[in-house]
């Protein structure tokens, strides 16, 4: 009789190790899935910015220097991207997929505040309508950012409650990191506008 | 078909499989009693000719009992769960890729407007759709328990050497599955095979974990006797009681799941009215040296859903999809049996024209009788898809591409809800702007903006497009898109019929993925049927009418259409109803059998077109009471005018 007590706690054990594990792995593709939103986004801005840049070109002849710190900060950040997209929510290259992020908005930044001193760039058609999807595209950046970091908090308190954390750590569940960007930075970028 | 006809069968299946199950499960139990029995007397070293009569020890039998059926039930549970927990965790394991909304990859664009048009022209929100780009075969399979929670997946294979009208007559195919609940019942049965596997499971776990220890005390002992032979024994018991339960279930398993492979071959075929695009496909299968074979480890676990056999088998009886040729001639009976060798290189693309918006009148009359819009639920044909087509090729592209992304689906849905009148328009706005995102209200007036360009009738199809990004949200985000739909629709202190329909329609689809263990409505004690009658077509006939006679007159025509005298459900005054009384009366409408869903549509329909017309309101109202029963219907189609046979309700009935 003992036995066989013995034996259903054993299934029961075993069954509940293997529900922890696929809850796990399922919590791992919804992040993994959210990654990808934003990698289509991020793919998109990243095609505009030449595009940008090539327009602005034309009036900013004396800034050249401020244009090629935007293309540099862009190829950074497309590599950093594809290294990201390769592993998502994988702690160094989220880092360095943000850190590369926040010099491409700052560089964005400064070239819109240069913008500024030029009216004819600002009524430039090509320009307004580039600017004007490359905001909605930060927009969706950050909408889908959101809703991966939702996933990765959901993912990581998954891993780390008691009985599950043990598997977790047995099993290779590490954990993955949020996609933040300093604030102050992101701001600037989407306010831009030229009205 | 008859969509109710065809529910009402599936639940005797069902019952049918219950009962095979049960016998599955009795046996098992019996054959696990004698293997215990048989280890203990001779672990106590009882003579083989003592035991005649001492076969039956009550005390132990219901022990044995207890412990497999608990087994059994809870291994068969577990993975039901696990299963139907969400579609996509299936797919994904399978190496599933979702399909991405921008894709420019021509093929993948096809696939998406293929499934799409195929969703609106059944009246269902788009499924997910994925690819499984390692996989060379030509298949697809359709998961999901609801129409609410499916996806579709296509191999690459599929994607890129089938012409159009085979990929649709596939995606037709799959449809049929999702709409006749094929996964509901493959699911269980794969729950109940899981089931019987753990008996053998457990077998070989005891076997491979006492059969090494015990090898050296054996020799040390004297042969046969003993508690690590009894052990043995059992453990070998169980597996192979396992082994003949999987079996005989999984026998069970490919028999059903073969009939509804054909059913939903004549399906696909009746929703496309192209049998050669089914055919077709069918062939390329036949013709490519790996057929439809599934690389993918995990492949056996979903084989039931496939299009076509996924797996390699032994024989015909295990097989969960009845013979290629078969299938082909049964669609094209001059098939002599010689498939063509099918081509690796991928299909030229035609472009992919949008549907002639011109073909479509003004969608003022809309043809409506009960009996063929009964007809026309989980089921659709050809013309539904021309209409789905067409309104499709109505809908801006920018406006239709970019509601494939969640952040403007959220924007498009809560635009569909804005009022006309500029006041209501201006407070609901405010109400948007209290919930704290400066950004959200520019963003839904700019939504609506670009709903303008769109057709009236396109709002509930908008609605059905928008769902799969829809579905993408985060849980939190999921949260603060409900509450901004609440403020909208509380924002002018009352709700009206559309903003009940798309409400409806919204929060049934998407409480579906994210609250899947969703509490009961509260909302008052539990209603009569014969109440919730009352309510509805109450509510229906007044939509409708312009005075109380009329809507008299309505409610009478509804009435005819419930055969026998078990409902008298009783007009309702206006002042008595509302919306909170529609749900509940929805909600308790939902449970009731298939048959007697069928009646209800049937008068609700009557209700609403006995004044000889149906407004797209009214259309849209009628969409969303029966998405609300769980059937879906498709759009109903304009251009034809009701005439003399709606005004004698009657005489259709004989």
């Amino acid at each position: 009789m003992i036995g066989w007590i013995v034996l259903g706690v054993l299934v029961l054990v075993v069954v509940m190790v293997v529900a922890a594990y696929n809850r796990l792995i399922e919590l791992r593709n919804r992040y993994k899935n959210a990654f990808s939103q934003i990698d289509v986004q991020l793919k998109r801005r990243y095609d505009l910015i030449p595009n940008l840049v090539e327009t602005a070109k034309g009036y900013l002849k004396h800034e050249r220097q401020t244009l090629e710190a935007v293309i540099v900060a862009r190829n950074q950040a497309s590599t950093a991207a594809q290294r990201a997209a390769a592993a998502p929510g994988e702690p160094s290259a989220m880092r360095d997929l943000a850190g590369a992020e926040v010099a491409l908005g700052g560089a964005l930044g400064r070239m819109f505040a240069l913008a500024e001193a030029y009216p004819d760039l600002k009524s430039n058609t090509t320009m307004n309508q580039l600017s004007e999807e490359l905001a909605s595209t930060e927009n969706k950046v950050a909408f889908a950012r959101q809703a991966y970091n939702d996933a990765v908090m959901a993912y990581n308190t998954g891993r780390e409650v008691f009985p599950v954390s043990i598997l977790a750590g047995a099993t290779g569940f590490t954990e993955a990191r949020l996609f933040e960007l300093e604030r102050a930075v992101e701001r600037e970028v989407v306010k831009v506008s030229f009205a | 078909m008859d969509f109710f006809e065809e529910q009402h069968r599936a639940r005797q299946r069902t019952g049918w499989l219950i009962v095979l199950f049960s016998l599955a499960v009795c046996g098992t139990v019996i054959a696990v009693y004698a293997a215990v029995k048989i280890a203990v007397q001779s672990a106590w070293d009882v003579p083989l000719d003592q035991w005649s009569g001492k076969f039956w020890d009550g005390a132990l039998f219901w022990t044995v009992a207890a412990y497999t059926v608990a087994l059994i039930a809870a291994a068969s549970l577990y993975k039901i769960r696990a299963v139907s927990a969400s579609a996509e965790s299936v797919v994904l394991g399978l190496g599933g890729r979702p399909l991405d909304p921008n894709a420019r990859d021509p093929y993948e664009r096809r696939l998406l407007n293929v499934v799409e048009e195929m969703a609106i022209a059944s009246g269902v929100p788009v499924p997910a759709v994925y690819v499984l780009p390692e996989e060379p075969g030509i298949n697809a399979f359709a998961v999901g328990l609801d129409v609410s929670r499916s996806a579709i997946a296509v191999t690459d294979g599929c994607l890129k050497l089938l012409s159009r009208d085979e990929l649709q007559g596939v995606v037709a195919h799959e449809f049929s599955h999702l709409l006749n609940g094929d996964s509901r019942i493959n699911l269980r049965l794969l729950g109940l095979v899981h089931g019987i596997l753990v008996i053998g499971l457990l077998g070989s776990m005891v076997l491979r974990s006492f059969g090494r220890s015990d090898d050296s005390g054996r020799r040390s002992k004297t042969s046969g006797g003993g508690l690590g032979g009894a052990i043995i024994f059992v453990g070998a018991s169980l597996y192979v009681i396992g082994s003949v339960g999987v079996f005989f279930t999984r026998l069970i398993k490919a028999a059903v799941s073969r009939q509804r492979e054909l059913l939903a071959d004549a399906s696909g075929v009746q929703f496309t009215r192209n049998p050669a695009g089914l055919a077709g496909a069918l062939k390329k299968i036949g013709g490519l040296d790996r057929g439809s074979r599934l690389l993918a480890a995990r492949a056996e676990e979903a084989s039931h859903f496939y299009f076509s056999e996924g797996m390699g088998r032994f024989t015909a009886l295990m097989s969960t999809h009845p013979p290629l040729a078969e299938r082909i001639r049964f669609l094209d009976p001059a098939f002599q049996g010689e498939m063509p060798a099918t081509m690796h290189s991928p299909v030229a693309l035609e472009e992919e024209v949008p549907g002639v918006a011109a073909a479509v009148p003004g969608a003022r009359g809309i043809a409506a009788q009960p009996r063929t819009v009964i007809a026309s639920v989980g089921a659709l044909t050809d013309q539904h898809i021309d209409y789905a087509q067409s309104l499709l090729a109505r809908i801006p592209q920018r406006l239709r591409d970019s509601i494939r992304e969640p952040w403007v689906a959220r924007a498009v849905v809560l635009a569909l809800l804005l009022d006309a009148n500029p006041e209501t328009r201006a407070a609901q706005l405010k109400a948007l702007l209290a919930l704290g995102d400066p950004q959200l209200a520019d963003h839904v007036s700019r939504a609506s903006a670009a709903l303008r360009t769109a057709p009236a009738e396109a709002r509930l199809p908008i609605l059905d497009l928008a769902l799969p990004a829809l579905r993408r949200l985060s849980s939190a985000q999921y949260g603060e898109l409900r509450a901004a739909v609440d403020r909208l629709i509380r924002a002018d202190s009352r709700i009206g019929l559309f903003e009940y329909t798309l409400q409806c329609v919204l929060l049934r689809h998407l409480a579906a993925h994210f609250e899947p263990k969703r509490p009961e409505p509260a909302g008052g004690p539990q209603i009569e049927v014969v109440g919730a009658l009352s309510v509805l077509l109450s509510m229906l006939a007044h939509a409708g009418a312009t005075d109380p006679a009329e809507a008299a007159r309505a409610f009478e025509a509804a009435r005819a259409q419930l055969s026998g005298d078990r409902f008298f459900p009783a007009l309702l005054p206006r002042e008595k109803l509302d919306l909170r009384a529609l749900d509940r009366a929805l909600g308790r409408l939902r449970d009731t059998a298939p048959r007697l869903r069928g009646q209800i549509l049937g008068a609700c329909v009557a209700a609403v077109a006995t004044d000889g017309k149906v407004t797209i309101a009214e259309g849209e109202l009628l969409r969303a009471v029966s998405d609300s029963l769980g059937c879906p219907m498709p759009p109903l189609l304009p251009g034809q005018h009701i005439g003399e046979e709606l005004a004698a309700p009657t005489a259709r009935a004989g």
